[in-house]
């Protein structure tokens, strides 16, 4: 098998600018990045798709990605951030190593996430709405069992850890 | 939001919002939310999903059949708000999802969006998490356009990056040989042709095998 590109960089192979790293994850920018700041979320173990990700590092690396697309916002002068997976050739994934694109997003930057919205009938809606839950029987959801009743942070402690960004986002008219 | 307000009812709302305290913005927030009123059954959905703190239902405007909006029933505008416990809680339920679209869809991979803030193409004021079943030709074209930064300009934000996320001790000088080596290199990620031409890399990484253990 060739050689994993992003393996060779969690082991230090192939140099990379490393924005963060842990005994798990490790987040590099993207060299050629739509904008600059582009920061990919990298498990260090191999794994191809999401679905092969233990779910305590998938935890870990949206932690990380969080964190990442937060220290954007605090840092770059920003207006948003993407968070974007690729799981497989058909849905654009270039690299056969897991990862988490994290973007910094400015108005017109040249980046289109957009879709133009397909009109389905009613009852496609339904066939496709039983599919999705008749298959939960095989592979059950497991809700954490951690979680414990709503425990939700008070909108003004929200706001002072992210500062006036979220004010800013707040008050903006839907 | 869904009958257009003048110019002048605008100008009262912003003005209104401006007075508003946090609390008072986010229950203002949470009254005009068509998703908290999704989320507590006042609108009609096609719910795939629930437990006590998340909710999965189908976009009726999809990008693909199963075109899935995965949201916290608490109301959040943006990622960063979300507890870390959550958060771990949300994408383990994420990840069962897409493993379910995949094998019920019969689809060949999924997308997972997230967008925070207008600019980044966030449409709704409730935070939510799209799951975009995806197969060969089915004309979603996300552009995410390649371009090319000094390394002056990268380093400039990755030191101001990694200063918040791992502390002040990202010395520019530690960094040096691995600067020169990099601006040596174009790019240290493959462009698409050169990684997925290889014809026997592909059968490794081939999605076939995968799905095909979902299928038995």
């Amino acid at each position: 098998m060739e050689k994993c590109v992003l393996c060779e960089i969690v082991n230090g192979r192939l140099p990379s600018k490393k924005v963060y790293e842990d005994k798990e994850i490790l987040a590099v920018l993207d060299i050629n990045g739509a904008n600059v700041g582009h920061t990919f979320i990298i498990p260090k173990s191999h794994f191809t798709i999401m679905e092969q990700v233990p779910n305590d590092i998938l935890g870990k690396s949206f932690g990380v990605a969080n964190k990442v697309s937060k220290t954007m916002f605090d840092t770059l002068n920003i207006q948003g951030t993407n968070l974007f997976i690729s799981n497989g050739v058909s849905a654009g994934q270039m690299v056969a190593h897991f990862l988490i694109n994290v973007i910094p997003r400015k108005e017109n930057d040249g980046i289109n996430l957009q879709w133009i919205p397909r009109q389905i009938t009613e009852e496609e809606m339904s066939t496709v709405e039983l599919k999705l839950k008749s298959a939960q029987e095989h592979i059950p959801p497991q809700p954490d069992k951690k979680i414990k009743k709503a425990q939700v942070l008070p909108v003004e402690t929200a706001i002072r850890v992210g500062d006036n960004y979220l004010h800013r986002q707040m008050r903006r008219i839907p | 939001m869904s009958n257009n307000p003048t110019p002048e009812q605008l100008t009262e709302l912003e003005e209104k919002l401006k007075k508003m305290s946090p609390d008072e913005l986010k229950n203002f927030q949470k009254s005009q939310c068509i998703f908290c009123q999704i989320v507590d059954g006042k609108v009609q959905s096609k719910k795939v999903y629930e437990d006590n703190k998340i909710v999965a239902i189908l976009d009726i405007n999809p990008a693909s059949p199963g075109h899935m909006l995965v949201m916290p029933k608490e109301h959040y505008m943006i990622m960063p708000q979300i507890p870390e416990d959550e958060i771990n809680h949300l994408f383990g339920i994420i990840k069962t999802l897409s493993q379910i679209s995949l094998r019920a869809l019969e689809v060949e991979g999924t997308n997972i969006l997230i967008a925070n803030g207008l600019a980044a193409g966030q449409k709704s004021q409730h935070f939510m998490i799209h799951i975009i079943p995806r197969k060969e030709g089915d004309e979603i074209n996300f552009i995410m356009p390649q371009k090319t930064h000094s390394d002056e300009e990268l380093e400039a934000v990755r030191l101001r990056m990694a200063d918040l996320l791992m502390g002040k001790k990202q010395s520019p000088l530690v960094m040096e040989d691995k600067m020169e080596a990099v601006s040596k290199k174009e790019s240290v990620f493959p462009t698409k042709d050169e990684s997925w031409n290889n014809s026997e890399q592909k059968d490794n990484i081939d999605l076939d095998e995968i799905t095909r253990i979902f299928k038995q």
